[in-house]
């Protein structure tokens, strides 16, 4: 076999630019499916992780701490009780550096003429930083200074909707653990914007240890938010931090906490292997009508091989290295051609004609494509382990001719 | 039969596998087709009615600036007159006022956030759902009545059953402080958690009590039986309020942006697949006829010797491909219809698709429509483009000469 | 030593309703150094016995035995061995790979043997200079003549010196003047080497050129004569 692969290689290689309008229609339709599933995965991609990555910094945190009653009822009676010094010791001891202890009730914002119902985040702004966007996306005035800071800082959206300012006063009201109205006035300092308005209408920001005044509960909160190296695989983070929390505590990443946003990057794999495989199956007609048609108007040189002394099993690889290379032409143009057309698109796609849409699915409205190697290997790996199989049926037919019957025939 | 259709139909067979697979390309990218397009077709459907029908309705009648500002005193003035002579004058029932604010409402334990509606309880339930789905208790009784339904998760949340007493404090609609104590005659579940968690509904005429409303509000709200009837109610109601001034109608496209929006950016991420689909079917069908007009030349350099004309030739070729398009589009299409009817009758899923389509207010199993348009639009431009693909190969036989035709191996 | 050794050969074949006897209890002794027209009318069986002796068909029942080693109840692998080394053949038509050139094609059967490219190269040039082809290896076979793509054909045939060559109709489709070229070759092979030639043929020239002259019919040897020695 090994002696016979020269003769092979060069027999499958001339023969496949023998018709050579047929190669390339072929090799072209291979391209076009390569650069379909490619580019096609990297939007999808870019759309997904861009949701993602927002959502988990609206969350915020890769993992949270919560007691185990929040989730089901998020108010200040599901409190936990990490002060700051004991469970920082305890975070930095294992060398997690990106981490918050926050408050998160909900609560009513009122201005002089209008009322929402926000969520009320009480937080320490100098570990904020860390796991969240706001301090990096003030519009107007300033973020918070200090956990003691007697400012809020709200999203422009929400201002409008107040019909009021940045400077002007606001009354908050949520409730203290014994189920008193807690309210207090405070003073607008800071404007963020965000990608998706509804987190412009809905997060409001002040300091955690008025905030933890205002509600009246000490120095506990109702959570902690923790960001690992990597959003994609939490479940290290996750069982770490159960190993060294009390066991009174919930510990959730955020494929649990947002099960939308879960779901999405679990599907989205499922997605792109459906997508590959249905664009494969549909060049795979084309592929087995090709080399049908090759074998067929070769038979009597088959026949010829096969009657000088060479072996079937050379004539199967001959026909199989001619699609092989088919496919691999088709894949190189394939994928260079979605490399050159991601590449350029890698800024940012506005896609803003349907902003309000994509704000549906929780997307914002530019578009980052990315260009995951994975996703490439897997088009590249399907085409050519499907393509493999698609030619073994016309292969197999080509090298068990007989070849009487095959050089008689006319 | 005459003999060129004859011709083209034996011909059509001479390679029977290569047309086999040429057909099985076209077949697999139309029952594709069909099923996806029912499946989107019906899961927009599904979607605007699933949105319009829990609130929205298919037009409101608002204050100039209330839909993107949704401020307390942006009103109508005197809705339920307006709302009771829009019904008389549209000659339809489905009309409803509706009063919104903000407000706490606190029980013995807990205070929560959320927003109030006050509607007329006996013409709600025709532009919502929300009435119908009262799981435990009963909706607003008419009258102006101290009710209120609220959400399951809110219940949940303030730990309230129905009887039990919900204290509502907020601002009215002059600014002065507006308090109420109500008692919980219902309480809904939508399965949207913003609407089950952040949602009460209480009698409009004690809303307006209680926020100093003087007679005014904020939507008149009027549903359709579908989306064409919508766009003639728009346009009449446009008519009937236009000396109103400070009014506006919104069509359900402007009360909910997102909802087309979304769709378009579902279907041209879509449409991108389909138009890949088709072209790869359309490759499968170039080739098919490239090689059969080539291993033919000599065939066909013999008969145009004979003076058959090379426009006749091509119009053979393009008669078989037409054989050929028109089988592919028959099987696809019907056994694209029989895939979705299967679905239609068994649902289709995936794993994690209730997580996803909750978001849309979809179940989380749909059940695709077999309707004619969907069927047939696929397997039509996919045989449109097999026929544009075979211009190649058949307009190729105005080069052939027949005399090296004929020496053609 | 017999080169080749038929023993009482059937083949029958089916054609439509009617069965035909193609090789009908043929026996044959080809000796070492032979050159031997098989002639026949078309159908006559002349192409089946020497599919039979090369291996290419398997007769219904009877023996072919090849240099002393029986072939007929050999595996297909065996029988692609022993073409590959044994035997060379010239066919009618379509003798050559359309794909590879002269010298390729010519190279085939070594490639397959797995003789090293140098080798390869410097017997397949020698071989076309033989056969009076010098200067055209890097033709395709579209570029040749038939009389020249037969050349390559028999260059082919021998280039690995088997000891037994099979011809059908290796002139069918040349000149006159071509096919005298080819037999004179055929010739000078059987005198230098003592390669053993079996050619079925009906075309009288070719069998002017043979030492002996099996007659067939209807598959059944009907004359055997011996004629001149070269």
């Amino acid at each position: 076999m090994t002696k016979q692969l020269q003769i092979v290689w060069t027999l499958a290689w001339r023969n496949l630019w023998r018709n050579h309008r047929r190669t390339l229609i072929m090799i072209a339709a291979v391209s076009v499916g390569v650069w379909a599933m490619i580019f096609m995965t990297a939007l999808m991609r870019g759309m997904v992780n861009d949701m993602i990555r927002s959502g988990v910094e609206n969350l915020p945190g890769h993992v949270q701490v919560h007691h185990p009653g929040f989730r089901d009822d998020p108010s200040v009676n599901n409190l936990i009780p990490a002060t700051d010094t004991e469970l920082a010791a305890r975070l930095a001891d294992r060398g997690f550096r990106a981490w918050s202890t926050r408050i998160n009730v909900p609560a009513v914002i009122t201005s002089e003429r209008e009322s929402r119902g926000v969520t009320l985040y009480g937080v320490d702004p100098a570990r904020d930083r860390d796991v969240t966007f706001v301090a990096d996306s003030i519009a107007a005035g300033r973020y918070l200074e200090s956990i003691d800071d007697d400012g809020l800082v709200l999203g422009r959206k929400l201002l409008e909707n107040l019909d009021t300012d940045l400077g002007k006063r606001v009354v908050l009201m949520s409730q203290d653990p014994d189920n008193d109205i807690a309210d207090r006035g405070f003073r607008i300092v800071g404007v963020f914007e965000a990608e998706l308005d509804n987190v412009e209408e809905t997060m409001i920001f002040g300091g955690k240890r008025t905030i933890q005044q205002m509600l009246r509960i000490g120095d506990r909160v109702t959570e902690v938010a923790v960001v690992g190296p990597d959003y994609r695989d939490v479940e290290p983070l996750r069982r770490e931090l159960a190993r060294i929390l009390d066991d009174d505590v919930e510990v959730l990443p955020w494929t649990e906490l947002n099960t939308y946003l879960g779901t999405m990057l679990r599907v989205m794999d499922g997605f792109v292997l459906v997508w590959t495989v249905v664009i494969f199956l549909a060049l795979s007609f084309g592929l087995v009508n090709t080399l049908v048609m090759a074998v067929f108007e070769r038979v009597r040189e088959i026949g010829l091989m096969l009657a000088l002394g060479m072996r079937p099993v050379s004539i199967l690889a001959q026909v199989m290295l001619e699609s092989l290379l088919l496919l691999a032409i088709g894949l190189a143009v394939g994928t260079s051609l979605a490399w050159a057309t991601i590449v350029p698109l890698e800024a940012g796609i506005d896609i803003s004609i349907v902003g309000e849409g994509l704000e549906m699915f929780g997307a914002s409205s530019v578009l980052y494509p990315e260009l995951l190697l994975a996703d490439v290997l897997l088009a590249d790996a399907v085409v050519l382990i499907l393509g493999i199989l698609a030619s073994l049926s016309p292969a197999w037919r080509a090298s068990r001719y007989r070849p009487v019957e095959a050089i008689t025939k006319v | 039969m005459n003999i060129t259709l004859r011709l083209a139909w034996r011909n059509l067979w001479r390679h029977s596998r290569r047309t086999w697979l040429t057909l099985g390309a076209m077949a697999f990218s139309n029952i594709l087709l069909v099923f996806m397009i029912s499946l989107q077709f019906g899961m927009y459907g599904m979607m605007i009615d699933n949105t319009l029908r829990v609130m929205t309705g298919h037009l409101q009648v608002q204050a100039e600036g209330y839909k993107d500002e949704h401020k307390m005193r942006q009103t109508v003035p005197d809705i339920a007159e307006l709302a009771a002579s829009l019904r008389r004058d549209l000659e339809l029932e489905r009309v409803a006022p509706r009063a919104l604010a903000f407000a706490l409402a606190s029980s013995s334990d807990r205070t929560y956030g959320l927003q109030i509606a006050g509607v007329d309880p006996a013409r709600e339930s025709l532009v919502s759902s929300i009435p119908g789905l009262v799981r435990t208790g009963n909706y607003l009784a008419a009258g102006d009545a101290a009710e209120i339904v609220i959400g399951s998760v809110l219940a949940r949340n303030l730990r309230v059953g129905t009887g039990d007493e919900v204290t509502l404090l907020g601002s009215g609609l002059d600014g002065s402080f507006a308090a109420a104590v109500v008692t919980v005659s219902g309480i809904f579940e939508t399965g949207v958690v913003e609407l089950d968690r952040g949602l009460a509904e209480v009698p409009l005429g004690f809303f307006q009590d209680v926020f100093f409303m003087e007679g005014a509000g904020h939507q008149v709200v009027i549903a359709a039986r579908d989306l064409d009837e919508a766009a003639l109610l728009t346009e009449r109601t446009r008519e009937l309020v236009a000396d109103n001034p400070g009014l506006v109608v919104h069509d359900w496209d402007a009360l909910q942006p997102g909802l087309r929006q979304a769709i378009k950016a579902d279907m041209s991420s879509a449409f991108f697949m389909y138009g890949i689909l088709v072209i790869l079917v359309a490759f499968s069908v170039l080739n098919t006829q490239l090689m059969s007009v080539l291993e033919r030349t000599r065939e066909f350099g013999i008969v145009m010797a004979l003076g058959i004309s090379p426009g006749r030739l091509g119009r053979l070729v393009l008669l078989e491909t037409a054989l050929m398009g028109f089988m592919g589009f028959v099987g696809g299409a019907v056994l694209g219809a029989l895939v979705t009817g299967w679905f239609a009758a068994n649902g289709f899923s995936y794993p994690g698709m209730d997580e996803l389509t909750a978001n849309f207010n979809l179940p989380s199993r749909v059940y695709p429509p077999v309707a004619f348009l969907p069927t047939v639009i696929g397997p039509l431009v996919v045989y449109f483009f097999s026929m544009v693909s075979a211009l190649y190969p058949a307009l190729r036989l105005n080069w052939l000469q027949p005399v090296e035709a004929m020496r053609a191996a | 030593m017999t080169a080749v050794k038929c023993i009482d050969l059937c083949k029958t074949y089916r054609q439509g309703e009617q069965e035909i006897k193609a090789l009908d209890h043929v026996d044959l002794d080809v000796e070492r150094g032979g050159f031997v027209c098989l002639s026949a009318p078309s159908g006559g069986g002349k192409t089946t016995l020497l599919n039979a002796i090369g291996g290419l068909d398997i007769p219904d029942s009877g023996q072919v035995w090849i240099a002393g080693t029986r072939i007929d109840n050999m595996s297909k692998s065996e029988l692609a061995r022993l073409r590959l080394t044994q035997i060379g053949f010239v066919f009618q038509a379509y003798n050559l790979i359309p794909v590879l050139t002269a010298k390729e094609n010519v190279e085939f059967v070594m490639q397959v043997q797995g003789v090293p490219a140098r080798d390869r190269a410097k017997l397949a040039l020698e071989i076309l200079d033989e056969v009076g082809l010098a200067g055209l290896d890097g033709r395709r076979p579209a570029e040749m003549s038939g009389g020249q793509q037969q050349r390559v054909a028999v260059a082919r045939a021998l280039v690995s010196r088997p000891a037994l060559v099979l011809a059908d109709e290796p002139t069918a489709n040349l000149d006159s003047h071509s096919a005298d070229g080819l037999m004179e070759l055929f010739v000078e092979l059987n005198r230098n080497h003592q390669t053993t030639f079996v050619i079925a043929t009906h075309d009288q020239r070719v069998m002017a050129y043979a030492k002996r002259l099996i007659k067939m019919l209807d598959g059944r040897i009907v004359g055997d004569i011996r004629q001149h020695e070269h």
